[in-house]
C-alpha cells in the first residue's frame, strides 16, 4: 500500500469520522461520546472486514516490516476501530425503543455477515446498505416523527402507524445541519473502508497442502 | 523523502489530531471563541479584556445587571476566567433575589455561571476580595443560589421579608 495513504490519509480520515460522529446540533452544540455498545458493534465490524479480506492486518503489521511501519499500521487499525464506533454512534438513535431495536438489528446483522463470510466487495456493499438505511431511518423517518411541527411525511407515517403511541419512538430534535454532518461522516467512513489495504487474490487462494503430494504419491 | 520520515510525520500529525479531538470531547466548547480561549488557557496564554471587565464591574455596582453581564461576556468570551464568571453568577443572584421569592430562571443561570467559575479556577477555589460583596467565595454564592431554588417549609416563614440581599 502507498505509504502516504497509510501514514496520513487513512488515519486522518478515520479521525475525522471520529470527530464528526459525535456532533449533534440542537439549541447548542454537543459532542456525544460513543456508547459502550458501539464498541461491541465496531469490534464485530472490524472482524467482518478482516474475515472478508477488506482489511488485511498482515499488510499493516508483520515481521517483515520495520518497527515504525508496524506502529503506523497499528495506528490505521486503531483509528479504523475508533471511526467504526463513531459511525455506529451516528447510525443508532439516542433514546427509547428505536435505540434498542437498532442496536439489536445491527448486532444480528453483523453476526450474520460474520458467519456468512462474504468477500470484500460484498462486505463493502453490505456496510453501505447498513449505514445508508440506518441514516434514512434515523435522520429522515424518526426525525419526521419527532418533529412537533410535523409535515407531510409525519402525516403519512402516522397513518401507517395508526394505533401506535409515538412516545416510545420520538427522539431529541436536532437542527437539520446534524443530518448533513451525519451524511458526510458516514460517506467518509464507508469511503475510507474502501481505501483499507485488502487481502490480495493470491493470499485468498487456498494454500497448497504439503501432505497432499505425499498422499498422492 | 525517506520512508521513516514520512511515517514519523504521519504519526505525529495523527497523535496531535487525536489529542485535539479528545480535548474537544472533554471540554465541549460551544463557540469558536470558547474553543480558542480554552486552547490558550490550556497553555496559560489566556487573558480577559480588562477594560470591558471594569465596565462590567461599574454596571454591576450600579445594579444594571443586564448591562453588566454584556460587558462581562465581552471581557471573557471564552468563559475561562473564574473571577468574571463569579461576577456573572453574582449578577444573576442580585437580579433574581426578591424579598418574597427569588426568580428561579435567573438563579438557575447563576448556578450555571458559578459552576463554570469553579470549573476553570485553580483547584476549583474561587475567592474574590471585593468589599462590596457579602458572598466572597463561589461556595457561599452557590449555597445561596441553591437555597433560593429549594422548596421547603421555610418558604412560608413571614419573617423572610426582613432578610437582606447579600
Amino acid at each position: 500500500m502507498n505509504r502516504t495513504r497509510e501514514a496520513f490519509v487513512l488515519p486522518l480520515l478515520f479521525l475525522t469520522v471520529a470527530l464528526l460522529g459525535g456532533v449533534r446540533v440542537a439549541d447548542r452544540l454537543v459532542l456525544l461520546p460513543p456508547p459502550l455498545f458501539t464498541l461491541v458493534l465496531a469490534f464485530l465490524l472490524v472482524g467482518v472486514l478482516v474475515r472478508s479480506g477488506a482489511l488485511a492486518p498482515e499488510r499493516l503489521m508483520s515481521a517483515a516490516r520495520s518497527p515504525i511501519a508496524n506502529v503506523s499500521g497499528a495506528v490505521v487499525i486503531v483509528t479504523a476501530f475508533v471511526a467504526a464506533t463513531q459511525a455506529f454512534n451516528v447510525a443508532i438513535p439516542e433514546s427509547g425503543l428505536p435505540r434498542l431495536l437498532f442496536s439489536v438489528f445491527l448486532l444480528v446483522l453483523l453476526v450474520n455477515t460474520l458467519a456468512a463470510s462474504p468477500d470484500r466487495v460484498r462486505v463493502l456493499r453490505s456496510v453501505l446498505v447498513i449505514f445508508g438505511s440506518a441514516f434514512i431511518l434515523k435522520f429522515i423517518v424518526l426525525a419526521a416523527l419527532s418533529d412537533p411541527a410535523g409535515g407531510w411525511l409525519k402525516r403519512v407515517l402516522l397513518a401507517m402507524l395508526e394505533g401506535l403511541t409515538l412516545g416510545t419512538l420520538s427522539q431529541d430534535l436536532y437542527q437539520p445541519v446534524t443530518g448533513y454532518i451525519a451524511f458526510v461522516t458516514l460517506t467518509l467512513f464507508v469511503g475510507s473502508l474502501a481505501l483499507l489495504p485488502s487481502r490480495t487474490r493470491r493470499a485468498l487462494e487456498p494454500r497448497a497442502d504439503p501432505l497432499r503430494g505425499e498422499l498422492d504419491r | 523523502m525517506r520512508e521513516s520520515n514520512v511515517r514519523t510525520i504521519g504519526l505525529v500529525l495523527t497523535v496531535a489530531y487525536a489529542v485535539f479531538i479528545a480535548w474537544l470531547y472533554v471540554r465541549q466548547p460551544q463557540t469558536v471563541a470558547e474553543m480558542t480561549g480554552a486552547l490558550s488557557a490550556t497553555v496559560g496564554a489566556y487573558s480577559i479584556d480588562e477594560g470591558a471587565f471594569a465596565d462590567g464591574l461599574r454596571f454591576f455596582r450600579g445594579d444594571q445587571f443586564d448591562a453588566a453581564r454584556l460587558a462581562f461576556e465581552r471581557a471573557d468570551p471564552a468563559h475561562q476566567d473564574s473571577r468574571t464568571q463569579f461576577y456573572i453568577a453574582y449578577s444573576f443572584y442580585r437580579q433574581g433575589w426578591g424579598r418574597l421569592y427569588s426568580d428561579d430562571a435567573l438563579f438557575t443561570r447563576g448556578l450555571e455561571a458559578v459552576d463554570r467559575a469553579v470549573a476553570v479556577a485553580p483547584q476549583g477555589r474561587v475567592a474574590v476580595d471585593d468589599p462590596d460583596l457579602q458572598l466572597r467565595s463561589a461556595d457561599e454564592l452557590k449555597a445561596e443560589l441553591q437555597a433560593g431554588l429549594r422548596r421547603d417549609a421555610s418558604d412560608l416563614n413571614p419573617l423572610k421579608i426582613f432578610r437582606q440581599r447579600k
